[in-house]
Formats: C-alpha cells, sequence, structure tokens
C-alpha cells in the first residue's frame, strides 16, 4: 500500500475528499518529523512508538580487506509497537 | 537530551492547530490513519508514507531458549514485528547533528609512513656511491693538473695531514670549498687561455702561466685575485700563515722582477727554484687541495644527510647531483661578492660553470613552480580578506559550522571560511558557544567551487592546521 492507496482508504473511511485527508496527512508527517529532530519520543496510542536513538560510533573491519573503518555515531528513528498491536499480530498466521 | 514522550493527544493538538481543522477533525483523521496501517499490515501489506517511512511486518523465527531458572530448555514461538524504515529525508533530518561526521579508515594512513623508512635507508647507499664518485673525479681532476712526479708524494703526505686537517670548524670548511671552487675555476681558465710557455722546469707543470704578452691589465688582476685568496688563506688556516707569508714574498719579488705572474699562488718563480721551501710549499698546497676535495665531499655528505626525510624521500640520484652543484655554485657566489677587485675578464672566464649550474636549478624551481602556481593557487596563498558577508548566524545547541556552512556554500567542509572570519569570537571551532553570532563571509565562487577537488582539498588542509592548533 503506496501513500496514495493509503489516502484513498482514509478518505473512504472518514468520507472527506482525497484533497482534505492529504494534507492533513502531510501536516501530521511534517508534525511528527519536528519533533523527531528534537529528539522526542512520538508514542500513538495503541500502535507504538517513534524514537530517536544515537547509535554509537564504532570500529568496522571489512571482511575481505581487513580495512578497519571508524564509523560515527549517528541518531536513528526507531519504531516499537505497541503490546496492543503486538496482541493483534499474533493472531496473524505465519504462512511461509 | 530531550527525551520528553509525546502522547497521541499532544499530536492532536498540534496537527489541529497547524492545518486549522477541530481538534475533533484531527483526533478523527488520526484514529483512522493508524487503523488503516494496522489493517494494512494485517493485511500483510507494505505501507509507505511519503517524506516519513515505510512499516512492513517481519516474521521473527521461533527459536530455543534456556529457562533461567529451571535451565530447562523452551521454545519460543514465533512472532510477527512492525518494522519501520524512515524515509532518507527522516533520516538526514534527525541525523543532522552527526551529519558532519564520516567514517575514518584507520588503516590506510599506517603503510606509507613504513614506505618511506624503506626508501630512506636505501637512499645513503646511493649517496654514498654518488659521493665517492665525485672524489674520485676531483682527485683525478687535481692529479691531472699537478704533476705526474708530485702526484705520488701528495698521496703520501695527505694522509698524515688529514687528521689535523679534519678538526677545521664547519665554516672553515665552507670557505674551503670557495678556495677550492675558485682554485679550480682558475685552472680550467688558465687551461682556457693557456698559450704554451717555455716550462722552466719539469716539477712546476702549473707554471704554464700566461705569456708575458698579455695585457697588463688582466695581469694585475689576477695578482689581485691571488691575493684575496691569500688573505682568505690566512683567515682559515693559520697553520699555514708562515706560507703565504712566503707567498705574499713571492709575489713581490715577481711585481719587481716583472716576470709573468702564475694564476696559482703555489707556483714557484724561476728566483726561488733553488730554494727548498717552494717546493714544500707546493707540496703543502697540492696537499690542501686534495683535502679540500676530500673536505668537500663530507660537506655534501652533510648537507646532504641534514636536510629532512621528506627531502631525500623524492630525490633521486639526478637530485642528488644537482643539490651538490647548487652547494657548489651557492659557495661559489658567495666568494665572488667578495672580492670586489675580481676582474671582468676573470669573472666572464669563471661565471660559466656557475651561471649553467645556477639557471638549471632556477630554471627547474621556475618550472616547477609555473606547475603549481596558477589563479587559484595564488587564491589559496593568499591571506583571505572578509569584508563582505552574505548572512549572520545565531549559534544554537547542536549547531555547528559545517551545518553553516553546508547551508551556505553547499559544502560542508569550508567551515573553515567561517572560522577564519569569525576567529576572534570562537575560541575553539569544535565547541562554538551558544549565542555567539557567527557572520558568514561573503567568498569568491572559485574558492567553494564543490566540483572542484583542489578546493575541497585546500579546505581541508586549513582543517588540519586549525584542528591541530586547537590540539596544541
Amino acid at each position: 500500500m503506496n501513500h496514495k492507496e493509503l489516502i484513498a482508504s482514509m478518505a473512504a473511511k472518514l468520507n472527506a475528499p482525497k484533497s482534505i485527508v492529504a494534507d492533513l496527512l502531510e501536516t501530521t508527517v511534517t508534525t511528527c518529523t519536528e519533533l523527531l529532530v528534537e529528539e522526542k519520543t512520538i508514542g500513538f496510542q495503541s500502535f507504538g512508538n517513534f524514537e530517536v536513538r544515537k547509535k554509537e560510533e564504532r570500529l568496522s573491519v571489512h571482511p575481505s580487506t581487513q580495512v578497519r573503518t571508524l564509523i560515527p555515531p549517528k541518531l536513528v528513528v526507531n519504531f516499537k509497537q505497541s503490546n496492543v498491536l503486538k496482541d493483534k499480530l499474533k493472531d496473524l498466521s505465519h504462512n511461509e | 537530551m530531550n527525551k520528553e514522550k509525546i502522547s497521541s493527544q499532544e499530536i492532536i493538538d498540534l496537527v489541529s492547530s497547524k492545518s486549522s481543522v477541530s481538534k475533533r477533525v484531527a483526533e478523527e483523521f488520526l484514529k483512522v490513519m493508524i487503523s488503516s496501517i494496522e489493517e494494512a499490515l494485517l493485511a500483510g501489506e507494505v505501507v509507505k508514507i511519503k517524506n516519513f517511512g515505510t512499516f512492513k511486518l517481519l516474521w521473527n523465527e521461533p527459536r530455543k531458549s534456556v529457562n533461567v531458572q529451571t535451565g530447562d530448555d523452551i521454545l519460543l514461538s514465533g512472532y510477527h514485528k512492525v518494522s519501520f524504515t524512515p524515509d532518507t529525508i527522516l533520516r538526514d533530518l534527525v541525523n543532522e547533528p552527526f551529519a558532519h561526521l564520516l567514517p575514518v579508515e584507520l588503516d590506510s594512513e599506517n603503510p606509507e609512513p613504513i614506505q618511506e623508512k624503506t626508501d630512506v635507508a636505501l637512499d645513503p647507499l646511493r649517496i654514498f656511491t654518488d659521493q665517492a664518485a665525485e672524489i674520485k673525479d676531483l682527485l683525478s681532476e687535481i692529479q691531472a693538473l699537478s704533476s705526474a712526479g708530485d702526484s705520488k708524494i701528495l698521496k703520501e703526505e695527505s694522509e698524515p695531514v688529514l687528521p689535523v686537517e679534519s678538526t677545521v670548524v664547519a665554516e672553515d670548511v665552507y670557505k674551503l670549498i670557495q678556495e677550492e671552487s675558485v682554485v679550480e675555476h682558475i685552472q680550467e681558465e688558465q687551461v682556457a687561455v693557456q698559450i704554451p710557455n717555455e716550462v722552466t722546469e719539469p716539477v712546476q707543470t702549473q707554471n704554464e702561466a700566461e705569456p708575458i704578452q698579455e695585457s697588463p691589465v688582466e695581469f694585475v688582476y689576477e695578482e689581485k685575485q691571488q691575493k684575496s685568496i691569500v688573505t682568505e688563506i690566512d683567515k682559515q688556516q693559520p697553520v699555514d700563515s708562515v706560507v703565504s707569508i712566503y707567498e705574499e714574498r713571492q709575489f713581490n719579488d715577481e711585481n719587481k722582477s716583472g716576470q709573468s705572474v702564475n694564476s696559482i699562488p703555489e707556483l714557484d718563480s724561476t728566483e726561488f727554484l733553488k730554494d727548498i721551501k717552494p717546493i714544500r710549499k707546493h707540496r703543502v698546497w697540492l696537499m690542501i687541495v686534495i683535502i679540500i676535495a676530500l673536505l668537500a665531499g663530507l660537506c655534501g655528505g652533510l648537507y646532504l644527510f641534514c636536510p629532512p626525510v621528506t627531502d631525500f624521500t623524492n630525490s633521486s640520484i639526478e637530485k642528488v647531483g644537482k643539490i651538490t652543484d647548487n652547494v657548489v655554485a651557492s659557495v661559489a657566489n658567495l666568494f665572488h661578492t667578495k672580492p670586489k677587485q675580481t676582474p671582468p675578464v676573470a669573472r666572464t672566464i669563471i661565471v660559466p660553470k656557475d651561471t649553467t649550474a645556477n639557471d638549471s636549478v632556477d630554471d627547474e624551481v621556475a618550472a616547477a613552480e609555473k606547475e603549481s602556481v596558477d589563479s587559484l593557487q595564488v587564491m589559496f596563498d593568499n591571506p583571505r580578506v572578509y569584508t563582505k558577508f552574505i548572512g549572520s548566524e545565531i549559534v544554537k545547541p547542536g549547531n555547528r559550522l559545517t551545518i553553516m556552512s553546508k547551508k551556505y556554500y553547499g559544502n560542508k567542509d569550508f567551515w573553515v571560511y567561517i572560522y577564519e572570519a569569525n576567529k576572534e569570537n570562537i575560541p575553539n571551532p569544535d565547541r562554538i558557544s551558544e549565542g555567539t553570532v557567527i557572520r558568514i563571509p561573503k567568498l569568491d565562487s572559485r574558492l567553494i567551487d564543490v566540483t572542484n577537488p583542489r578546493c575541497i582539498k585546500k579546505a581541508k588542509e586549513l582543517h588540519d592546521v586549525y584542528v591541530k592548533n586547537k590540539v596544541n
């Protein structure tokens, strides 16, 4: 499901035009981005938490050339599902 | 770090205020959004939100574990997990405080110095052989000029005297080289001008002096030159002072008699032939010449070994030769400036060798400079003056010079120029204090050409300079 499909399904549920839904979604995304840039954790009830984590610097060794490289620290966005969502997913059968 | 948690309610408030919709609508919207994503995920789909990221279901395989209390093996059942991969835009925005950092290869720097060391180990051998060859050449030259009979005696005599001479200080050594070069030149001159004269004695091969019919002006000049040499010898070698006195006496005699003047001071006039002293002096002189040659070799060796390692890692055998040429030439030049009475005639004869040596060196330098010096280089070398500013920025927490550089110039490496323009306000470029007003200088577009690797290289050089300064 891509961006457009998501908007379409949401618009159908809300009985609202797609343009308004698209605007709202964009606003939400920018809001979340701003908050994450400020390194704040965003918690969506019954869905999960968006969190910024710092990955510390580390030494990596190239397996074949043995060149050691110092990887600098970085900040990454991490999503952790809530227990509610996890329980829902438990019912999902694993087909593979 | 600010780790406060924003709840759904706060998001709803923010969205409603931003898009000027009621909170109720915003809340509804958010609920629908989450439920839509969940549904799609439960249906096994991948949900992609533009500029935000991708939600995907991952299956975690069941795995065996051990109950820590009982020690029994237990099987953890597999489960689905929602994974979120942030979009590149979101990822870059979040990682901005560390965006300027790049991976550093640690091992790549080490092999280079090792290689340099091996080069250094090889070079001295080459230099030694070169020096040995040079000294041999000099000796053979001198022997060729001096008489065949004397050469044997010289060899015998030079050895015992050498230890005494080796104690001569470095300054004297240089002077000796000057002297030697002059002597050589005079000898060359002599050969060039030489008109076979009646050799009065078989021992005095160097008595093949200029004929009497030579112009008197030149004659006087040459004599003066000789005197200057003699005076120099007086200064340098007090041991030889007695000898030089003899020489002076000899010159006086020659002046009176009006005989032809020998261009080399150690030459004997016929009046002194019967005397033993002149012959001795002659030997002493030749001895000195040989000692000088040896000392010159030593000097060359010292000169070559003293400069930093980097100098001769690059230098090939040819360059080594050029360096010695350079030394001889410069030393010879020093000498030429000293005696003002040096005749123009003599100078013109002496000069060719030196000028060729000098010119070749100069040409090389010039050529090397031409290669490296162009307009960009000039711009790099000139100290930059910051008069115009295209903006200013107040330092906020988390802001860095590199980020400003990226914002204004398009590349974070050019932060050094911002630092240069604000040096008085920034004691430490790594830690700019909050609230400092940073002025962004207007830079020549050629200087901050992102596409030109030289610009970036220069900026990185400056970076190294400033970072090292800070460390020291």
